[in-house]
């Protein structure tokens, strides 16, 4: 209930506060948030499975979120950011859409 | 979600095997003391969910889970409000913005060129139009100074008027002619003789009692109606010997009366040669 609290709070702070974000932060966040909400969507499935841990949960977030942003770092670098982004979208919404059909199994038994 | 803490053996399987809640036998699923004997034995997802929702506790599982939540949370609407709000060059990477530059600075020099060419089309077709028109009026005035010659349009000007009373009707059609070269000699532009316009084919003839003038019978009084410059014409026929003298010789009277406004209205209708051709062409 408490994380449920702490995702509402943090949609409506984002929207209420208006955070200027760096831009040299700026091209990576999208790929962040996505990578964080896999993180998520992997946490409520151990969670629904039984074998939650909030540390594995706290390194999988952060590494989920900072890999990604690497990788982006590394394709602009490379010249390549807009198909490596494009490639870590895809993987990380392969993983969220069997996640998320995991989650479903287990909610609706279906 | 407190109770995940505490449920390590669900480690087992990887493939979503209580999506087969419904099989009792199945050997995975934590075996909490809570879980009830009854029905089914291991506590499903579900249960599991809503026992995590509620009641809220407060433990360090919650906080934590609920501070990185806050943080997705949070990078979510800054996202959201930035690409719904700003154009979407704002979350652009450097090398789109880069190719976007790129594009636009093509399309700038594209349409800067097809301007120029356009505007280069204006000014053609407006000179040309121009020429056109300097021409056009360039003709026309031509074709008015020949018609003045050619005795196909009126004319008006400063001038003579010359009266020559042939009483003893001893003026020949030569005499005449003399007067009309004599004119000539002195800068006539256009000369009319009793309403016939004398042009380059104009010939004088000689019959009975009077004189033909291109064959129409003209007689005495002769009334010349000269346009050209009267201080020129006059001195040019009263020079001695010359038109007026001779002129007088025959018993003929003659007056001369300078004018600023002679009008040769006589007209002649221009006649289209038969032979001649122009090698100008």
């Amino acid at each position: 209930m408490i994380a449920v609290l702490g995702l509402i709070v943090g949609v409506v702070a984002g929207l209420l506060v208006r955070p200027v974000v760096p831009t040299v932060v700026e091209p990576y966040l999208p790929i962040a948030v996505v990578a964080a909400l896999d993180a998520v969507f992997g946490g409520l499935r151990a969670m629904l499975d039984g074998i939650f841990d909030d540390k594995v949960f706290v390194v999988s977030f952060l590494s989920n979120v900072v890999v990604a942003a690497l990788i982006v770092f590394l394709g602009d670098k490379l010249g390549v950011g807009a198909q490596l982004s494009t490639g870590v979208v895809v993987v990380l919404g392969i993983r969220i859409f069997s996640n998320a059909a995991a989650i479903r199994r287990h909610v609706f038994r279906a | 979600m407190s109770d995940d803490r505490t449920t390590p053996p669900g480690r087992g399987p990887e493939e979503e095997r209580n999506g087969a809640a419904a099989v009792p036998e199945e050997p995975a699923g934590p075996s909490g003391p809570a879980a009830p004997a009854g029905e089914r034995p291991s506590p499903g997802g579900r249960e599991r969910l809503i026992r995590g929702l509620w009641p809220p506790r407060v433990n360090r599982n919650q906080l934590t889970v609920a501070l990185l939540l806050f943080v997705l949370g949070l990078g979510l609407a800054i996202q959201v409000r930035s690409t719904s709000e700003n154009s979407p060059l704002r979350g652009a990477r450097q090398e789109d913005l880069v190719r976007i530059l790129d594009e636009l600075d093509s399309r700038t020099q594209r349409l800067e060129e097809e301007r120029g060419k356009l505007e280069n089309q204006k000014s053609e077709l407006e000179n040309s139009s121009d020429q056109a028109e300097e021409a056009r009026r360039q003709t026309e005035e031509r074709a008015r100074q020949l018609g003045v010659l050619a005795g196909t349009v009126a004319a008006e000007g400063p001038g003579i008027r010359m009266t020559v009373n042939d009483a003893a009707g001893t003026v020949e059609a030569h005499m005449l002619l003399d007067a009309i070269q004599e004119l000539r000699a002195a800068g006539a532009e256009a000369i009319e003789v009793n309403g016939v316009r004398v042009v380059t084919s104009t010939h004088f003839t000689d019959s009975g009692a009077g004189i033909r003038i291109d064959g129409r019978k003209v007689a005495s009084p002769y009334r010349f109606e000269v346009i050209g410059m009267p201080q020129d014409l006059e001195p040019a026929l009263n020079i001695p010997g010359g038109v007026v003298q001779s002129l007088e010789k025959e018993q003929a009277t003659v007056s001369i009366t300078r004018s600023e406004k002679i009008v040769v209205d006589a007209l002649r209708s221009a006649k289209r040669p038969d032979y001649a051709q122009s090698s100008s062409q």
